[in-house]
């Protein structure tokens, strides 16, 4: 059994109550499992806690018990390469390591580049990459560019073992996951990315660090020929409920030729597709304005990764 | 003994609070302390039809809940008493305290809080100085006229208008008439929170009739002159004793929690504690005004400016704090340090039912300063002149006259800082090598001192180290870890570490005007070294017998005390200090330091709270920004300050307090921004207040220079407050030059940065 003490914490002001819960210390991913089957829906999963801990304190979640799962760094805190170059990310996983592991920086560069803006050093040290997917905020960082890598989440439990989900059918709205009350996720793989192709995400924020997302795009280009597209992915951040791949955008890429109109195109589809919301981070007016600038900017990056020059390109 | 003054010599409270071991308030506890919360208005302004604490009485661990009712029905107020310590029968502004409970744990006073049962009819609220100013606005102070305030100061006040002032001189309307062109602008600016470490808090205990009250505050005086207020009590039944202080940039000089800790101490006879949480720090801080400066010119066919109108209003918020005596500040600085013709100028301090404001670094000047600057690009583009050779032909010289009547005696020293600045980035250098969207700027200005007086006392021990008493605090720029330590280390001969500064407390020191405005190594300093030169002195007197020679003949280093005329004879200062104080008692001094009167035109400046200020300092500031097209971002890509310090102390500490500043600046002008909507904050918290991080804020060139002052300590001036009132313009006009439109408000976001972007390629 995982030794579980019990968890008080401060009401915030203007609440009368005071928070009592079960912290429950998972030693092994078996004991986990088998404590979200036996609280049955009680429970939430606790990897870094950096969401979780300030929506209990604020009062807008009020789980009876946690189970706390940083202590199973073996099993899942571990970034692996299958020989078929498939990567494996372990659900706690940080984001500092993401940014350090030299594979991510080399083939999904705009999933480092995501992870390196979640919030400061501290957040990255202790917040996990599933915690920011299980989240499931509008705005979280790491879901664009894992959505144009086409990752997939694979979550466990003990009554039925492994199941793997898309991440697109994974998200399901605003805060919301397709998970079981006994299930929990324990990796997310990415599939090797073709040749030719890059990738970049571009986050919008007032300060260089500690911003939560005023508009975030991730974009995975896959270039045919000199000139002419075989893929283009993107999805956005904080334009939405959901963040979500702009499939119609996507559409109008493939295997066309890359010219400058072409790029104006998209990035008007993609700005009047969004819908953003006014919030005390920015208008929606603005993220509307944004979007459209970001996504130029995005296929010039991706094009400056792959060391291809299109005639005609305007910078902005 | 090397030299102290002059010296970079580490700060004496540096490693205690780099390690945690430096005591703040909210690490106090006493026996059976209780702890308190505030319940407070839920909307910015209201009628209170029902408050009901009986439920909130018998919560839990609940040992008292006090609201108006059990309070001295008083106004108070640091100039102007408009201020009730609870919402009576109205509220004013969202946050307004209505009642305080104390528990035995926080936990169930804030539980206790939540069970308060509180009606409030709502009124549309005066939410903007637009609608505070509009005919037949609602009055949110019917009684103003009524209010009492501190005598031989006059506050013209009329329907919202807390305090009207307006000045002009002769032939304003004459110039504009004559004027080959006028530019006029209206620049809008708006509140910025202090965003200190550490949220106010406090520990009062009452005992044998009297309060003590422990804070991390600014200025004790202040404090325990306004408790006495709100009390009905005398001043001297206050002990304020001041803790270390988690900075307060002008957030902490007046009252925070103490008075409804001071109420709760009282009632249950044990002490408490009561600390705000972040967010409701920030929604009753104290923070800088949001202002609007409409600023006009006339300028001749060549471009002198022959006249100038500078109207000026400022939100007070619901109650007043100490802008109420910053009227002054618009006459001083109306003209900025450039010639301008004849001056009309008008301030307003507007009621508003917001939250109250108050000093903030820079505090009133730099949304004057900072219209001043964005009107000069602005004059200069629409000439078609350089800005900063637009600035230089028109820039006030030595034995010029601010509009108040005070002489400039050195202001050529802003030419000297221009020059400075030209050696390590010309002007001519930085715009050609602009890439596109980058913009550069520069401004200048005067900056001046707070002017309240200040003592200090400085007791030698036994074993050859010093203590320095004051009723001043460091409030974390070195003003007395470094300055008057240095100060007091120099002239008694002692090593730094040998010199202790003692926290403020109202019981030991005499009266102090506080950690505010640039005084405190300059006032207190002054102070603390008469009083260590009468310290040396007694040291002297001591040593004269022992050493069998006159005190004339004998001076103090190194620990030792020498004859002049004879090096061979020395004794030590211990040795004195053993003997002597038989003979001589215990070596003590003391020290005071009041202003000189500083000549001025009466006509303009009489009743003023400030009519003057003491010790111009100059300074000159220059940026690089550059502007993301995609987003709207600004990085500020070099930043450089020239400053007139007088005489730099410590150096180290006042290349800190330059970036501080600039950081403040920075910040002020691009990522805070702390919007009010129907008379409530939008940003609440720090998620959404967004300080400048350090990977946002370029490391400041500083160049120090030194015109040391007569009148000591040491030389010094008044160095801290003045690097942030430059920075916000700066950065506009930067900014404004790299997009080549006026923003013409502060902050600049993104947002109206893209949407000045998108204006100018539809064009
Ligand atoms: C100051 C600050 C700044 C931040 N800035 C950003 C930012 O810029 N961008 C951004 O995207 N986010 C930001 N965040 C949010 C947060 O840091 C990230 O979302 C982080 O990745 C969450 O990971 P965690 O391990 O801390 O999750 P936790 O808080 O532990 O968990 C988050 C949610 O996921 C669930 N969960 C966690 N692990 C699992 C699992 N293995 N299986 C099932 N459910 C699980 C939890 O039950 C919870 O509902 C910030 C947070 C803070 C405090």
């Amino acid at each position: 059994m995982s030794p579980t003490r019990p968890l008080i914490l401060l009401p915030p002001s203007g609440k009368r109550q005071v928070t009592v819960m079960d912290f429950i210390y998972a030693q092994k991913l078996e004991e986990a499992l088998d404590a979200l089957r036996s609280q049955a829906g009680r429970a939430k999963v606790l990897a870094g806690g950096t969401d979780l801990m300030i929506q209990i304190a604020r009062g807008e979640k009020q789980p009876q018990a946690l189970i706390f799962i940083g202590q199973l760094k073996d099993d899942l805190a571990t970034i692996s390469l299958s020989q078929d170059g498939y990567l494996n990310i372990g659900a706690l996983v940080t984001h500092r390591q993401i940014c350090a592991d030299r594979h991510i920086q080399a083939n999904y560069p705009a999933l480092a580049t995501a992870s390196a803006s979640v919030g400061g050093w501290q957040t990255q040290s202790v917040g996990t990459l599933a915690g920011n997917i299980c989240n499931a905020s509008p705005a979280a960082d790491t879901i664009p560019p894992l959505l144009v890598h086409e990752a997939v989440v694979t979550v466990q439990s003990a009554a039925r073992g492994l199941r793997d989900v898309l991440l697109e059918h994974f998200i399901t709205g605003r805060r919301q996951i397709a998970i079981e009350n006994d299930e929990m996720v324990v990796g997310i793989t990415l599939a090797p990315p073709p040749a030719d192709t890059a990738d970049a995400y571009l986050k919008v924020g007032r300060r260089k660090a500690m911003e939560v997302a005023i508009a975030g795009l991730a974009m995975r280009l896959t270039m045919a020929g000199p000139e002419t597209v075989g893929e283009l992915r993107v999805a956005t951040c904080a334009t939405g409920p959901v963040s979500r791949r702009a499939s119609e955008v996507e559409a109008l890429f493939s295997g066309q030729k890359l010219t400058n109109e072409l790029v104006t195109q998209g990035a008007s589809l993609l700005g009047r597709m969004i819908q953003p919301i006014d919030d005390t981070r920015a208008s929606a007016e603005y993220r509307k304005l944004v979007i459209p600038k970001l996504f130029r900017g995005a296929v010039l990056e991706c094009l400056a990764k792959l060391g291809i020059a299109i005639s005609g390109l305007e910078k902005s | 003994m090397p030299e102290v003054i002059g010296r970079s010599v580490p700060r004496a409270d540096g490693p205690g609070k780099v390690t945690g071991q430096t005591l703040y308030t909210a690490d106090i506890e006493h026996k059976g302390m209780l702890h308190a919360a505030i319940l407070r208005s839920p909307v910015p302004a209201g009628k209170i039809v029902r408050l009901n604490v009986d439920k909130a009485r018998q919560m839990p661990g609940v040992k008292a809940v006090v609201t108006a009712a059990d309070v001295p029905n008083v106004r108070a107020g640091w100039a102007l008493f408009d201020t009730p310590m609870f919402a009576r029968d109205e509220v004013l502004f969202e946050g307004e305290p209505i009642a305080a409970v104390a528990a035995t744990t926080l936990a169930q006073s804030r539980a206790a809080v939540a069970a308060i049962e509180l009606e409030i009819q709502e009124i549309p609220p005066v939410g903007d100085i637009d609608m505070a100013l509009a005919a037949g606005a609602r009055l949110i102070h019917p009684k103003l006229a009524q209010y009492g305030s501190v005598p031989g100061i006059v506050f013209n006040r009329e329907g919202n208008v807390a305090c009207k002032y307006a000045y002009e001189e002769p032939g304003v309307d004459e110039a504009f008439a004559r004027a080959d062109r006028i530019i006029e602008d209206t620049y809008d600016f708006g509140r910025q929170y202090q965003g200190y470490l550490e949220p106010k808090g406090t520990v009062v205990q009452y005992r044998d009739g009297r309060y003590t009250v422990q804070s991390g505050h600014q200025y004790v005086f202040n404090l325990r002159d306004r408790l006495a207020q709100f009390l009905q009590i005398k001043p001297s039944d206050v002990r304020v004793q001041g803790m270390a202080i988690g900075g307060g940039f002008g957030g902490k000089l007046d009252f925070g929690p103490e008075p409804y800790a001071a109420v709760l101490a009282k009632a249950t006879g044990k002490p408490v504690k009561l600390i705000f949480s972040r967010e409701e720090d920030l929604l009753a801080a104290t923070v800088r005004e949001g202002a609007r400066v409409r600023v006009r010119s006339a300028l001749d066919k060549d471009g002198n400016i022959i006249g100038r109108e500078f109207f000026t209003d400022h939100d007070n918020g619901a109650y007043s704090g100490e802008l109420i005596l910053m009227a002054g500040l618009a006459l001083m600085f109306c003209r900025g340090v450039y010639r301008t013709g004849p001056i009309r100028t008008q301030f307003r301090l507007i009621y508003t039912n917001t939250s109250p404001t108050g000093a903030y670094r820079g505090v009133s000047g730099v949304p004057m300063i900072s219209a001043i600057e964005c009107h000069m690009d602005h004059i200069a583009r629409e000439l078609g002149v350089d800005p900063r050779a637009y600035r230089l032909a028109h820039t006030l010289n030595n034995n010029e006259k601010l509009p108040n009547g005070q002489m400039l005696h050195d202001a050529a020293i802003l030419m000297e800082a221009y020059a400075e600045i030209e050696k390590i980035a010309p002007w001519e250098e930085m715009k050609r090598t602009k890439k596109p969207l980058e913009g550069v700027a520069i401004g200048s200005t005067v900056w001046l001192t707070n002017p309240l007086p200040a003592s200090a006392t400085v007791k030698l021990n036994e074993d050859g180290s010093a203590h320095v008493l004051s009723g001043t605090c460091d409030i974390g720029t070195g003003a007395m870890a470094q300055g008057v330590v240095g100060i007091v280390a120099q002239t008694l001969g002692l090593d730094p570490a040998n010199v202790h500064v003692v926290q403020p407390d109202t019981d030991v020191a005499a009266y102090d005007g506080g950690s505010q405005g640039s005084r405190t190594t300059r006032a207190v300093g002054r102070a603390a070294e008469h009083a260590a030169i009468e310290v040396r002195q007694k040291v002297l007197d001591a040593a004269a017998p022992l050493m069998q020679t006159e005190a004339a003949r004998l001076t103090l280093s190194g620990g030792k005390i020498h004859d002049i005329e004879d090096p061979g004879k020395a004794i030590g200062l211990t040795d004195i200090l053993m003997m002597g104080a038989f003979a001589s008692g215990p070596i003590v001094g003391t020290g005071k330091h009041a202003e000189q009167p500083i000549p001025f035109d009466p006509g303009c400046a009489a009743g003023l709270a400030f009519p003057t200020l003491p010790t111009p300092t100059y300074h000159v500031h220059m940026a690089k920004v550059a502007v993301c097209p995609m987003t709207g971002n600004v990085e500020v890509k070099r930043y450089i300050v020239a400053q007139e310090v007088g005489k730099a102390l410590n150096p180290q500490g006042i290349s800190g307090q330059i970036q501080g500043g600039v950081a403040q600046g920075i910040g002020y002008a691009l990522h805070e921004g702390l919007r009010v909507k129907d008379g409530r904050y939008m940003e609440r918290s720090l998620e959404a207040y967004r300080l400048p991080l350090a990977v946002d804020i370029p490391e400041v060139e500083a160049i120090i220079l030194e015109h040391p002052a007569d009148e000591g300590p040491f030389g010094a001036k008044g160095t801290a407050e003045p690097p942030i009132v430059l920075a916000p313009a700066v950065i506009h006009n930067a900014i404004y030059d790299a997009i080549g439109v006026p923003l013409n408000s502060i902050p600049l976001t993104p947002e109206n940065i893209l949407e000045a972007l998108e204006r100018r390629k539809s064009a």
